[in-house]
């Protein structure tokens, strides 16, 4: 399996977008995954080569229809149970 | 014990009328200590006009913040908890706590960020902080 390159996006790449990155962090070495991950804003995260998005539902319908990487919607950044369950339904599909 | 949140940026039982009225008054500690000036704050309410309320990253909980500008002198952060639901037609809604972070650029924030971080994905949290009746409280509770 190759490292997967994770985009997490907010605003402006450096909030709750930071949140999640440590979340999906921790959630990766936990699983024994290795990841590259980094933050990104809404507005240019299309350009930004990555293999995968996870937003929040607000900014992902200003994203989805135009992504051409799988795109996870987050409802809740901090709750580990969410964002464990996707990320690691996200691993799954890279076996 | 590492200080996440200096003493006099936290606020307790706040009263705010709006959800913009409830980002001004989380940011006016960070104004007061001149870690930022009057136009980042109007960046933070600017940028839930223009993106949504995504800033409402959980339940009860408002992370307001804007780009890294020129209108940010100190990366710092403050808090405040209100009394009335603050609602930001968010799914995440009422609004209990309103965090703002002050980004002078994209990575010194990040140390102070993630510790917070860890605290709030704490089982109950937001109901504990809501629960402080004293600055003091809450102070302890945050960076203990």
């Amino acid at each position: 399996m190759k490292v997967p390159k994770i985009q997490t996006v907010c605003g402006f790449g450096c909030g709750s977008s930071l949140m999640l990155r440590m979340n999906i962090e921790a959630i990766a070495k936990k699983a024994g995954v290795a990841i590259e991950a980094f933050c990104g804003d809404v507005g240019t995260c299309l350009s930004n080569q990555c293999d995968v998005i996870f937003i929040s539902k607000e900014l992902a319908e200003r994203i989805e229809d135009r992504a051409s990487v799988p795109v996870v919607v987050i409802g809740n950044f901090m709750n580990k149970a969410e964002v464990e369950e996707k990320t690691l339904a996200y691993f799954e599909t890279l076996k | 014990m590492e200080e996440v949140i200096h003493f006099h940026h936290i606020l307790i039982n706040q009263h705010a009328d709006s959800w913009e009225d409830a980002i001004r008054q989380a940011a006016a500690p960070l104004i007061k200590s001149e870690a930022i000036k009057e136009a980042y704050v109007d960046s933070m309410i600017n940028s839930v006009k223009t993106l949504g309320p995504y800033i409402v990253i959980m339940p009860h909980f408002a992370l307001a913040h804007a780009a890294p500008s020129d209108a940010v002198k100190r990366s710092e952060i403050s808090i405040a908890t209100f009394v009335e639901d603050v609602i930001f037609h968010s799914d995440n809604d009422p609004v209990k706590v309103v965090m703002c972070l002050a980004c002078k650029d994209k990575t010194s924030h990040m140390k102070q960020l993630s510790l917070i971080a860890e605290k709030l994905m704490k089982e109950e949290i937001i109901e504990q902080i809501c629960a402080c009746q004293s600055v003091q409280a809450l102070y302890e509770l945050l960076n203990q």
